[in-house]
């Protein structure tokens, strides 16, 4: 274990949230460290996502506060949460759809690297210059995650794969400290699934990045995860190594009910 | 050549003001939001013009200065630009149709107040507002260059990082948000400069009109200005300034049938739509065109 793998870089204290009568997320603590890639399970409805739109600022949290880098999360509109370096993809894909893939990538890119406006406005040989340089990193990222043809084209017309992929490239465009991968897997086969393994441990490595994953897909989850939180009806059942969990009474119950 | 003019000169300037109307709903829609403020801004600029045209600045013989034209475009710019700050940040919390219901009750507040001041003439309006020019043709040289230069600017911010913003907010606010846009501040942007545009147009048309009541910027006209997009093409710039001068042009062309124009107009509109849902000039024509 290296020296910064126990900083902590998120902390969830008590957070509930209520939907009407229906308690979503019922007192969840956990903490994140830095540089580890967490792992967020549990059945349908359990409150994964729940949990990811107020880490994003979605949705505020009823009670309880998340602690990000010493901020409090539960204060901030979701745009500053994102300036802030916390990321995420979306479960039923959100992208620009009649935007084209460079475009979908470009608009978090210049989030980062504000260009005078009256520069860009009057196309200015500086402004024009970092306009080069955001176009450059949004290439790179769409090379990383495999789309470098088409990049041209509407995000619409992306297979499913590779709008995920997109997806991936867009947040890592906001140079994020925290990425939230809301179901990264949904509707890849299995080739595509193992190099998406890959894809998330070298953006961890080569970005420096915090990664959580909501995943259904058991197996990658396990491989890819150095510790997983189980959910179950909005409640934390089992935090802790992938064994440790696979193991864990609780959630072997919650996955195929007891006896 | 100067027959043609003399006949269709006040209306081809008229097509103009109705092609930067249309523009000034545009401007917000870049940004997917429907606002109907264009009516209550125009109103606002033309009592601004005739205010301060006929009970402040000196009466002098001769043509009307340009200079204090100038000075009132720029105040009604500056005013509808604070006005329009203040009722974005308040009403762009709504959306899609509410926020449309909420801008035309603007226009209408407006309005209400028009008709009720002592300052605006009440339900008379106010009379013979002077003219800068010796004939009414010569505000092609300001219709012109006006038009010309506003179809820049929004040609240029669609170019630009804002630009690009303003279109994944159109798109999907809540992602935009979350690629760390702070959607209000665009959305209040865009959303002031179509009111700023809408107020100038109203300045300069109360001269051109030479009279300002309170029939000038109502409901009806809202839904005629967000036809001229809709008609026009609403996803590229040049479909508004299309069908303002369409729209605007088509019922004093027609005059000549008599009074089944207005029927034929409403059924062009009808066809319009059937026909072009996205309007008549589209991103995908406009490529065409230039290959």
């Amino acid at each position: 274990m290296t020296k910064h793998q126990i900083t902590p870089i998120l902390q969830l204290n008590n957070i509930t949230k209520k939907f009407g009568g229906l308690l979503a997320v019922d007192a969840v603590s956990f903490t994140v460290v830095q540089n580890e890639i967490f792992g967020l399970i549990g059945p349908n409805g359990a409150g994964k996502t729940t949990i990811f739109n107020m880490l994003s600022g979605l949705i505020t949290p009823d009670l309880g506060q998340i602690n990000y880098l010493g901020q409090d999360l539960t204060k901030l509109q979701s745009y500053q949460i994102a300036q802030r370096g916390i990321a995420r993809t979306f479960q039923n894909l959100r992208l620009l759809g009649n935007l084209s893939a460079l475009e979908n990538v470009l608009v978090p890119c210049n989030v980062h690297h504000k260009t005078d406006f009256l520069a860009d406005f009057l196309g200015l040989p500086k402004a024009q210059l970092a306009q080069k340089k955001t176009y450059s990193k949004a290439k790179e990222l769409l090379d990383l995650v495999g789309l470098s043809d088409n990049i041209k084209q509407q995000a619409n017309n992306f297979s499913y794969g590779d709008q995920r992929r997109l997806e991936i490239a867009r947040a890592l465009a906001l140079e994020p400290k925290l990425l939230l991968l809301d179901e990264p897997a949904a509707g890849m086969n299995t080739s595509e699934k193992a190099s998406l393994s890959d894809l998330i441990r070298q953006i961890r490595d080569q970005f420096n990045l915090t990664i959580i994953l909501i995943e259904h897909h058991i197996p990658l989850v396990m491989s890819l995860c150095e510790r997983i939180a189980v959910l179950d009806f909005g409640k934390l059942i089992s935090l802790g190594e992938p064994e440790q969990v696979k193991n864990d009474p609780l959630v072997i119950e919650a996955y195929l009910g007891n006896e | 050549m100067a027959d043609f003019f003399n006949t269709y000169g006040h209306l081809i300037i008229s097509t103009l003001f109705g092609a930067m109307l249309g523009l000034s709903i545009y401007l917000p829609l870049m940004a997917g939001q429907l606002s109907l403020a264009s009516p209550g801004f125009y109103s606002l600029g033309g009592y601004i013009a005739a205010i301060l045209s006929t009970q402040f600045f000196p009466r002098s013989e001769g043509t009307y200065p340009l200079h204090f034209l100038g000075v009132e475009v720029i105040l009604s710019a500056i005013l509808s630009g604070i006005l329009a700050i203040a009722l974005g940040i308040l009403v762009l919390r709504l959306r899609g149709i509410y926020l449309a219901i909420a801008t035309i009750a603007f226009g209408e507040i407006i309005r209400i107040l028009a008709l009720n001041l002592e300052i605006t003439g009440g339900a008379v309006g106010i009379f013979g507002i002077p003219q800068p020019f010796d004939i009414p043709l010569a505000y092609l040289w300001i219709a012109i260059p006006l038009l010309i230069l506003v179809m820049f600017l929004v040609y240029r911010l669609e170019k630009t990082n804002v630009g690009l913003a303003l279109r994944a907010i159109q798109v999907d606010e809540l992602a935009a948000n979350s690629m760390g846009i702070n959607s209000t501040k665009y959305k209040v942007l865009a959303f002031t400069l179509g009111a700023i545009l809408a107020g100038i147009v109203g300045t300069i048309s109360a001269h051109f009109l030479n009279t300002w009541n309170a029939r000038q910027g109502t409901f009806d006209s809202s839904i005629i200005y967000l036809a001229f997009v809709l008609i026009g093409g609403s996803k590229t710039f040049v479909g508004p300034v299309f069908g303002g001068i369409l729209l605007t042009a088509l019922p004093e062309v027609l005059r000549e049938i008599g009074n089944i124009r207005l029927i034929i107009f409403g059924i062009l509109i009808v066809l319009g739509t059937i026909f072009f849902p996205q309007g008549f000039i589209t991103p995908n024509l406009l490529k065409k065109w230039r290959k």
